[in-house]
């Protein structure tokens, strides 16, 4: 229902732009979604650059030449925090601040508080990656920036949260889309998280103890660190499909039913599955056993999730004629279902033995990092900058090369990947008949050159295909503005305040 | 239908796959037939390649020493192999038979027996690779002809099953989806059968 609102709405915007009659509290606020849409641009190809010089150094080591901050140890959570914060959010509130606006029919509630959070973030990435660099490091995964990023993450987090509440709580349409549902979650979940696994004693400006102890500290972390992976990675991206997937195709959801099903499954299961990251550890066992239970059951909402992208794109076929960014997005959703099947099956403890510390976990990550965020964010950057600025995209065939380059590179990424992990499982374990090791690890990482080769060769290919859309976007956007959009009238039958009748 | 499709097949559709596509269209095979005179076959190749390989040089992981097995497991190993691979292509044909209603693709359940072993010949042929069972060299070999019968599926599906391309387009995309599962899922049973004892020696 609230679909075929989301469409008619912006149908009707179209006929609804008199600038004659527009009042500044009705025309949406999209210039600080254009503003973040490049940040996130700017960040995808720094942080991706930065993710193939570590795959270079992992074939040649000494291309560090001494550095300490050029070194795998500080480079890489450059690269991770970059991806996921510079990149991922920042297409996260562009896309939430566009979405959250048309789906309640209201400007974005204060604009300059909008504005505030998108240069606040970017600023605490820049200098939160450049301190990463000189060796500020809270050694969590993914929760690397140390006290005084940390606390300024949660105070911008919280004012993103205020602008995006706010205008849900100004709308002037009753159904909240299921969009936003997504994108309330992300950012309700991500403050909790953030906040409680980076509660820690700081020491100096530059280092932190964390307020856990040992199997403890261990648990919060891994909470933390799949649940970031749950609803910053996955929900908030989902909130993103669940809007600019039937935008594009031009359809309702298939079944908004299962939308609303899948998001409840989906919030429920998904916070207890974090220790299955920390199986065979001082944990105790039943916690690791819960966290298995609960990731198989994970499968349940996110298959129902893909199920319903690729039904809504199923009879939109004709579309892709002229529309090369919804490839992006269906491609996305068959990597999505590969990378939800895939972390279930790895929980299980008789495949975790074998694959865990191995480079399949690297390979997993990618097929959801490359395979599903990155291009469904860049199918929905295709189908927004056109529609931001009123002009055509700068080259539809340079957007078709993309999409290849992007395919080619996550299935090179991915099967190298699968074949190192392999690999390096079965000959760590592998033992003689009086049981001793048969292989020493040097022998085993010096032997898996190759196939970093071909990972450094899947991520050029990736980081290429990047800066295409980057040039893209860039010629597209280049000496336009964002057009004026009003926010169109509400159907009466879904008004907030419905009318008295006489 | 005659006899012809199958020897066309065999041969043509390694080098001539959109000519195959279109016999297909011409002469509906039936399901069975294809089933037991041409993919059997074809499915024979990978183990029996990978049962020659692993017996006489080991599989050679990158490290120093190949790997052994002995010859039991590795006869163990390849019959699972078979039964796979049978298992994948059946369910891969039937899965694409059951998405032909969503996409308004034809529904003759030989066409997608037939489509899905066109689609999946340069894989078995290409598992000569087994013969010298290093992982990067079959990595090598096996990538290029990954790519090739993705290639044959987003291009076979249209003109096979009698769809336009843009339709096709999302049906090959969601098989893609399932082919990715069905190969991690492989992976995965691989691994839980080598911790419950199946094949290498592993201390675990």
């Amino acid at each position: 229902m609230s679909a075929t609102l989301a469409t008619r709405s912006d149908a009707a915007e179209a006929v609804n732009n008199d600038p004659l009659h527009d009042s500044p509290a009705d025309i949406y606020e999209d210039k600080v979604v254009i503003r973040l849409i490049q940040f996130s641009v700017v960040w995808a190809v720094v942080a991706m650059t930065a993710g193939v010089y570590l795959s270079a150094e992992l074939l040649w080591p000494t291309i560090d030449f001494g550095q300490f901050w050029l070194s795998f140890g500080r480079l890489r959570p450059l690269h991770t925090n970059g991806i996921i914060f510079g990149f991922g959010v920042s297409a996260l509130m562009a896309t939430g601040f566009y979405s959250v606006q048309r789906t309640s029919h209201v400007r974005l509630y204060s604009p300059r508080l909008a504005w505030f959070c998108c240069y606040a973030w970017q600023l605490i990435v820049l200098l939160g990656g450049l301190s990463l660099l000189a060796g500020w490091n809270s050694t969590k995964e993914y929760a690397e920036l140390e006290w005084p990023f940390d606390i300024a993450i949660a105070i911008v987090w919280v004012l993103f949260g205020v602008v995006f509440f706010g205008t849900i709580a100004t709308r002037k349409i009753r159904p909240i889309y299921i969009s936003n549902w997504f994108y309330g979650a992300l950012i309700i979940v991500i403050a909790m998280l953030h906040i409680v696994n980076n509660l820690a004693i700081p020491v100096t400006i530059g280092k932190s103890y964390s307020l856990f102890a040992g199997a403890q500290d261990a648990v919060v972390q891994w909470w933390y660190g799949h649940n970031a992976v749950g609803f910053l990675l996955t929900g908030g991206f989902l909130g993103m499909m669940y809007y600019f997937l039937p935008k594009h195709s031009g359809r309702p959801i298939w079944s908004y039913r299962l939308s609303v099903v899948a998001f409840w499954a989906f919030t429920y299961s998904y916070i207890w599955a974090g220790p299955h990251h920390l199986h065979y550890s001082a944990i105790p066992e039943w916690v690791q056993s819960l966290a298995v239970v609960m990731s198989v059951i994970l499968l349940a909402p996110s298959w129902a999730t893909m199920i319903n992208g690729i039904m809504t794109v199923s009879t939109a076929w004709e579309k892709l004629k002229t529309d090369p960014a919804l490839k992006f997005i269906v491609l996305s959703l068959a990597f999505y279902g590969l990378a939800t099947f895939e972390g279930p099956m790895m929980s299980f403890p008789s495949v975790n033995v074998v694959s865990h510390f191995t480079d399949w976990t690297i390979g997993h990550v990618h097929s959801g990092a490359l395979g599903w965020n990155a291009m469904i964010t860049y199918g929905t950057f295709y189908f927004m900058v056109p529609r931001l600025v009123g002009a055509p995209l700068y080259s539809v065939r340079l957007a078709n090369i993309h999409f290849w380059m992007a395919l080619a590179g996550t299935m090179l990424y991915i099967v190298s990947m699968w074949g190192a992990g392999v690999s390096q499982g079965l000959l760590w374990l592998s033992v003689d008949e009086i049981g001793e090791l048969s292989f020493s690890f040097k022998d085993i990482m010096a032997s898996m050159q190759p196939f970093y080769a071909l990972r450094l060769i899947a991520g050029l290919i990736f980081l290429i295909g990047t800066c295409l859309m980057a040039f893209n976007l860039f010629k597209t956007l280049a000496g336009r503005h964002a057009v004026v959009v009003k926010a169109p009238p509400v159907d009466p039958a879904y008004a907030m305040v419905k009318e008295v009748a006489a | 239908m005659s006899n012809s499709i199958y020897s066309f097949l065999l041969f043509k559709a390694l080098y001539a796959p959109k000519a195959a596509f279109a016999r297909l269209v011409a002469e509906d095979p039936a399901p069975l037939r294809i089933l037991f005179r041409y993919s059997l076959w074809l499915l024979l190749l990978p183990p029996l390649f990978s049962f020659v390989g692993a017996s006489q040089f080991g599989w050679r992981l990158g490290a120093t020493e190949p790997l052994f097995m002995e010859n039991e497991a590795l006869a163990l190993i390849s019959i699972g192999y078979f039964c796979i691979l049978f298992f994948g292509l059946v369910t891969t044909a039937l899965i694409s038979r059951w998405m032909a209603d969503t996409y308004g693709a034809n529904a003759s359940f030989g066409r997608h027996v037939a489509l899905i072993t066109i689609v999946g010949e340069p894989l078995a042929v290409a598992s000569a690779a087994h013969l010298f069972p290093d992982v990067f060299l079959n990595a090598l070999v096996l990538i290029p002809t990954t790519i090739w019968a993705m290639y044959l599926l987003y291009t076979g599906i249209p003109l096979a099953l009698d769809i336009p391309s843009e339709r096709g387009m999302l049906m090959a995309s969601s098989l893609v989806g399932w082919l990715l599962v069905a190969a991690v899922s492989l992976l995965g049973i691989s691994m839980s059968l080598w911790t419950l004892g199946v094949g290498p020696l592993l201390g675990v």
